[in-house]
């Protein structure tokens, strides 16, 4: 039992030593898209020689593995796409003051102390043509009895652009939750993330997605699904995608030079051609820009357990 | 401390408990013991079920631990509860055999019969050569490649045998091996073990509940008892001159009756009988128990149950053929029951007066001081 | 040898292997389960402060869904356990006394739903059932309203852990073997009554446990009920867990709080199952080995094999062929039109070789790794618990089945917790270490309960003899009743096997930085969008999974066992 114990104990001592010490690398915690973060550490190897180590999961666990390693911090770069994450690590001066040469054409609102926009997405219509409906123009159309019983939506509880729009359109003074009641009314279904929404409506299932992120319809179109995504006239909310440098990080210099690639014409390429929309403003892409849309604010002071009960009741998800 | 590990014995070591005893939680299995085993000695280990014989057995193997006192097999202490002393099963240079055979189900004949050799890590050559000694010695050579399941209950039995003694260990013991097995089968196998052991001056220790068995293979007999011992003596002994009537009582040797002595009179209990047994067999003591074995029974006749002094009447309860003659079932007073042999058939419900010769009693007095029985030869 | 002797003294019989098998699992399990519970007591422990304890309790437990969340666990468990008892017992039973015809191809399908990832198996229920699903596509039917539903969770759900019951089950009867139905057809009991009165109560013990982790496993899964029935406004416990875990920010604290609620739940069922075996200890191994001997099934043949069928193509063949038709289309919206048929995600699989093929080979790996491990430490930590019956062996047992009642993205957080602590020498965090230790720590639970049922049966005699013929306890274990149980420990090492070459939601988490494994290269594909390559990279898996499992049965069938 004895030599037993040995090997596990030696087998850990290996796999601990191998994993430890890699010269000239960072390590970046991303919330995603995955073939982004592919194609910048790739390009980015290839311009500085540096290694990038990615961890790729969604927002959420992206942070349970920041807070559950904070006592031994691992990450030296973390891309989210929330964006209250990055105000709300700042706060906690928990970022590195790092303002990249390559940020001055990020627009104001998309940067502050220790963060900067990678790329943004905006929440949209996603809607089938090939399901017999009529297009819809604008959120409020939805509630048309032509779509009853054929919408989905991203569940606001797990994901934050949904719960940003539903707060914003909610603030709205002539919407309310009018418009939501008349969502409800129409039986729209909130089976899950967003992943969950969009795929009945691609099969047919249903026929459109209320908040769809917009870049993922975009892709599923150029890949030749019957999608369209449709930005409401109406307007809609923008969920910008930050990243940080963490003080913690042992390899501040390989981090600065990743944001600052992230942000060169040739990583803000990269993100435009994920169908996100580059941070930077002189960065042309081949889909609507911040510049076209029309932006719903958020009232930072929403209460948003308030929100997400609210809503949890109007659809019967208690 | 002598390792016997290696060493193959040619004869068995003697074996030594000394204060022996077992209790678990509040339950006494096992009272103080000594039991001390010659070598090349077969001694029987014989009670009724609960008796503690198993108990006993388990402690020998060092399958349990002793709650007080020690347990020597040759030179070695292998347990002591005083000194915390304690050589586990595997490194006592033992054989068993099981109740249950114990045969394990996923190896061969020969798998299971070489084990105790590849323990002690004997090589392939010899150890194929010892398996089939052994298994020549229990007369089922042929069938050294059979999965154990495919053999009758007597043939998993020998196998078993066959394991306990291919490793010569220094002492054998036997945990009521027969018992699932038919009286034919039982009666040749006990036969074969115990000429087995003779020939090769084995010590063994024998748990049985049925006194044939234990007469036909043991040197020496022990009589367990509520977790005592008795009385451990020859067969004969046994027979001849049993220490107690619960001896007598589970030996089957004859009838038991309590008795009060009245004016040199025994007034057996409950009932108005009175035997005039002859003078000195009492000796002076109040009650006691009566044991007329058989051969102190002589039947004189059919009675009206007019007895004398010197006889007693049973009923017939049921006559068996036996080939030689007839078992016949008789019973006395308070139920007391004894099995008798007769060269004629005796009807069914039929009165007999049997006459004692007193020469033959025994008188076990009931004095709180333990007395020797008397016996008036 | 001084100290064997005390450990002999202190622990009994078996003391060794108790001796060996507790600071192993303290280890493996018991470390990173401290941190959960710490975590749910110190809100700010994962900064290694001991600060503000329990100041999260009211917030969480005053949760108004709490009590309607805990009653949809409970009803959830609760029915998966009883529909997964109805249809695994028999096809169990009828596999343990029959000859069935194709029995090993039986063993070997119904291992496939293992080897389906759960949040696959949803999605291709969905993609076959939904309106204008596959099924719609060619029949012009669907069941969309029934899939939904609570029932629907319950379907999907036994349909993808009923083989734990099957497994357990017809192990333990084929052990015990045809010879007291017999006995009880003499002695004038018909054939029904005998099964009822007989081959079930002596089964008792390997479906209380299988059941057992039937339970653990349905309160625990989040991806069925959340795909399926989420919509209808059903949500269990797991739902607040994961919502607490998905988006910013996030609360650690109450996760492992509600995470510990879910232990206490599998706590009490697991005294019911101790209650339910330790009234009914039947060793039926016993030293006297018989002949065993499959009946024939005469007239019931061919109804027998349609229920094995049927049950083999709701489990495994339906989703497969879901799955598969996902990969083998162009796009989702193009339904089944023979135009829309393409092998371009298999074709992007290959031409991305290298990536799917690591990623192929280290699950596989992992797999075997967790399996052998699990095997060995999880019969050792039966053996303690059966044979020694004491209080410190019933911890043992009940700490071996708690990471299966845990969100594995909670059992993620405590690994992270517990190894990334700075003052470690030593750790495999941010190694693949990480995810054996994950796996072991969440799959342990299988070869336990297996090992547990099929050591319960084994006569204590054929362990003493091979005591006195001189095997020390190391020797006993490994020579006498490792190959007894051989079956039963195998049956769970598979099912380890194939859960741990796909798990995600633990290694979602904890995978080290730029190890791929096929759950995470299938995750990745999906979350980009690509629902037709992440089930194409599925359909490779499940075949390069299955292949051992085949291989397995190949050999089993010519040693003339059950594997």
């Amino acid at each position: 039992m004895k030599s037993f114990k040995t090997v596990l104990l030696a087998g850990f001592a290996c796999l601990a030593l191998s994993g430890t010490a890699m010269a000239q690398s960072v390590t970046v915690y991303t919330a995603g898209p995955g073939s982004l973060i592919e194609k910048l550490a790739a390009g980015f190897k290839d311009e500085s020689g540096i290694d990038v180590n990615v961890f790729q999961a969604t927002t959420g666990k992206v942070m349970a593995r920041l807070e559950a390693e904070s006592s031994n911090p691992m990450a030296d770069v973390v891309v989210s796409a929330s964006w209250k994450t990055a105000t709300s690590f700042a706060k906690k001066d928990m970022l590195l003051d790092y303002t990249s040469a390559n940020a001055k054409n990020v627009p104001d609102f998309l940067k502050g102390p220790g963060y900067v926009a990678q790329g943004i997405s905006a929440l949209a219509i996603a809607w089938n043509p090939k399901s017999g409906t009529p297009k819809p123009e604008d959120w409020t159309d939805l509630t048309k009895p032509e779509y009853k019983d054929l919408i989905t939506m991203p569940d606001p509880a797990q994901s934050g652009s949904a719960y940003e729009l539903v707060a914003a359109l909610t603030s709205q003074p002539d919407l309310g939750w009018k418009l939501f009641d008349g969502l409800a009314a129409n039986k729209m279904i909130v089976p899950g993330a967003n992943a969950q929404a969009l795929n009945p409506v691609l099969q047919g299932a249903k026929a459109v997605v209320f908040g769809a992120v917009d870049y993922i319809g975009l892709a599923q179109a150029a890949k030749g699904e019957s999608i369209e995504v449709v930005f409401p006239k109406s307007g809609t909310v923008i969920a910008p995608r930050p990243m940080m440098i963490l003080k913690t990080s042992a390899h501040q210099d390989e981090a600065k030079k990743f944001i600052d690639y992230v942000l060169s014409d040739a990583g803000q390429a990269l993100v435009a051609k994920t169908q996100l929309m580059p941070a930077r403003s002189d960065v042309k892409a081949d889909r609507p820009l911040i510049a076209d849309l029309k932006i719903l604010e958020v009232d930072p002071k929403t209460d948003r357990k308030a929100v997400l009960d609210h809503f949890a009741k109007t659809f019967g998800m208690e | 401390m002598v390792s016997a590990e290696n060493s193959t014995l040619q004869t068995g070591s003697p074996v030594i408990a000394t204060g022996v005893s077992q209790r678990f939680g509040s339950n006494t299995v096992l009272k103080t013991i000594d039991l001390r085993v010659a070598p090349g000695e077969v001694v029987a280990l014989l009670g009724p079920s609960g008796c503690g014989k198993t108990t006993l057995l388990r402690l020998l193997a060092g399958l349990s631990r002793p709650t007080t006192g020690s347990i020597h097999i040759g030179d070695q202490l292998v347990a002591d509860a005083r000194g915390g002393a304690f050589v586990p099963p595997e490194r006592r240079s033992i054989g068993m055999v099981f109740q249950d055979y114990a045969l394990w189900p996923h190896m061969t004949v020969a798998q299971n019969v070489g084990f105790p050799l590849e323990m002690q890590g004997i090589g392939r050559a010899e150890r194929d050569s010892r398996i089939a000694e052994a298994l020549g010695l229990v007369g089922l050579g042929h069938l050294a490649d059979r999965q154990p399941g495919t053999l009758s209950g007597g043939q998993q039995q020998r196998v078993a045998l066959a394991r306990a003694i291919v490793s010569r260990p220094r002492l054998v013991l036997f945990d009521e091996p027969l018992s699932n097995l038919d009286r034919e089968l039982r009666e040749s196998l006990v036969v074969d073990i115990a000429s087995l052991l003779r020939k090769l001056g084995m010590t063994a220790v024998y748990v049985t509940h049925d006194h044939g068995e234990a007469f036909a293979i043991a040197d020496r007999v022990a009589i367990l008892h509520s977790g005592n011992i008795l009385q451990i003596d020859a067969p004969e002994q046994l027979v001849g001159n049993p220490s107690s009537p619960i001896v007598v009582d589970f030996l089957k040797l004859g009838l038991v009756l309590p008795a009060e002595v009245s004016n040199g009179d025994l007034v057996i209990r409950g009932g108005m009988h009175r035997l005039s047994p002859p003078a000195g067999l009492v000796n002076g003591s109040r009650t006691g128990d009566l044991f007329l074995p058989r051969s102190a029974l002589v039947a004189s006749g059919t009675g009206g149950g007019v007895a004398s002094g010197n006889a007693i009447s049973g009923t017939v309860v049921h006559s068996m053929f036996r080939g030689d003659g007839y078992a016949v079932q008789m019973r006395f007073d308070h139920d007391i029951a004894l099995e008798m042999f007769s060269t004629t058939r005796l009807g069914e419900g039929t009165i007999h007066d049997l006459d004692i010769s007193w020469d033959r009693a025994f008188w076990y007095p009931h004095e709180d001081v333990q007395t020797h029985p008397t016996h008036n030869s | 040898m001084r100290l064997k002797h005390l450990t002999a003294r202190v622990f009994g019989n078996g003391g060794m292997i108790f001796a060996a098998v507790a600071p192993v699992l303290a280890v493996l399990v018991a470390f990173p389960l401290l941190f959960v519970i710490l975590q749910a007591v110190f809100p700010d422990i994962a900064r290694g402060i001991f600060a503000n304890p329990f100041s999260r309790f009211v917030e969480t437990l005053f949760d108004k869904h709490l009590f309607h969340w805990t009653l949809n666990t409970l009803m959830l468990g609760g029915s998966v356990v009883l529909v997964s008892a109805l249809v695994a017992v028999p096809l169990g039973v009828l596999r343990g006394l029959f000859r069935i015809p194709f029995a090993g191809l039986w063993d070997v399908v119904f291992l496939v739903p293992f080897t389906i990832p759960p949040y696959i198996a949803a999605l291709g229920w969905i993609m076959a059932l939904q309106p204008r699903g596959y099924l719609e596509q060619i029949t012009g039917i669907n069941f969309g309203g029934f899939l939904f539903s609570f029932w629907g969770v319950v379907f999907v759900m036994t349909l993808n852990v009923f083989p734990v019951v099957y497994f357990a089950v017809s192990r333990m009867v084929a052990s015990i073997g045809g010879r007291y139905l017999e006995a009880a057809r003499v002695a004038g009991c018909p054939p029904m009554r005998s099964f009822w009165r007989i081959t079930l109560p002596l089964t008792t013990p390997a479906i209380a446990a299988s059941l057992l982790l039937v339970f653990a496993m349905a309160i625990e899964e989040f991806g069925t009920p959340a795909a399926l029935a989420a919509r209808s406004g059903f949500l269990v416990l797991v739902t607040g867990i994961e919502q607490r875990l998905s988006d910013y920010p996030i609360d650690l604290p109450g996760a492992s709080l509600l995470s510990v609620i879910l232990v206490l739940i599998a706590m009490v069922a697991f005294m019911v199952q101790n209650r339910i075996v330790s009234r009914r200890d039947f060793q039926t191994v016993s030293g006297k080995p018989g002949a065993m001997r499959p009946a024939e099934l005469g007239a019931w043949r061919i109804p027998v094999v349609v229920f094995f069928a049927v049950i083999g193509f709701l489990s495994a063949a339906m989703p497969i062929l879901s799955v598969v038709l996902t990969a083998s289309t162009r796009t989702i919206s193009g339904g089944l039109a023979a135009d829309n048929f393409s092998t371009d995600n298999f074709a992007e699989i290959f031409a991305n070789s290298g990536g799917a093929m690591e990623a192929l080979g280290t699950s596989l790996l992992l797999g075997l790794g967790a399996a052998l491990i699990t095997g060995i430490l999880g019969t050792m930590t039966a053996y303690v618990v059966v044979r020694q019956r004491t209080v410190s062996s019933r911890i043992l047992d009940f700490l071996t089945l708690m990471p299966n009642t845990i969100p594995g993205v909670v059992v993620a957080v405590g690994l992270i917790l517990a190894w990334n602590q700075p003052w470690l020498p030593i750790t495999p965090y941010n190694t693949i270490g990480i995810l054996v230790l994950a796996y072991c720590c969440l799959l342990l639970p299988y070869p336990v309960r297996y090992a547990n049922a099929a050591l319960r049966q084994v006569s204590v005699s054929l362990e003493d003899a091979a005591r006195v013929a001189g095997a020390g306890g190391i020797k006993v274990f490994f020579r006498i009743l490792m190959p007894l149980i051989f079956p039963s420990i195998l049956a769970a090492m598979l099912l380890v096997f194939a859960v741990a070459a796909r798990e995600l939601v633990a290694t979602i988490l904890l995978a080290p930085i730029g190890t791929k494994t096929v759950a995470l290269f299938i995750w990745r594909q999906f979350e980009q969008g690509s629902v037709g390559m992440g089930m194409a990279m599925s359909v490779m898996a499940i075949a390069i999974t299955m292949t051992i499992p085949v291989a397995v049965a190949i050999w089993a069938r010519k040693q003339g066992r059950l594997f």
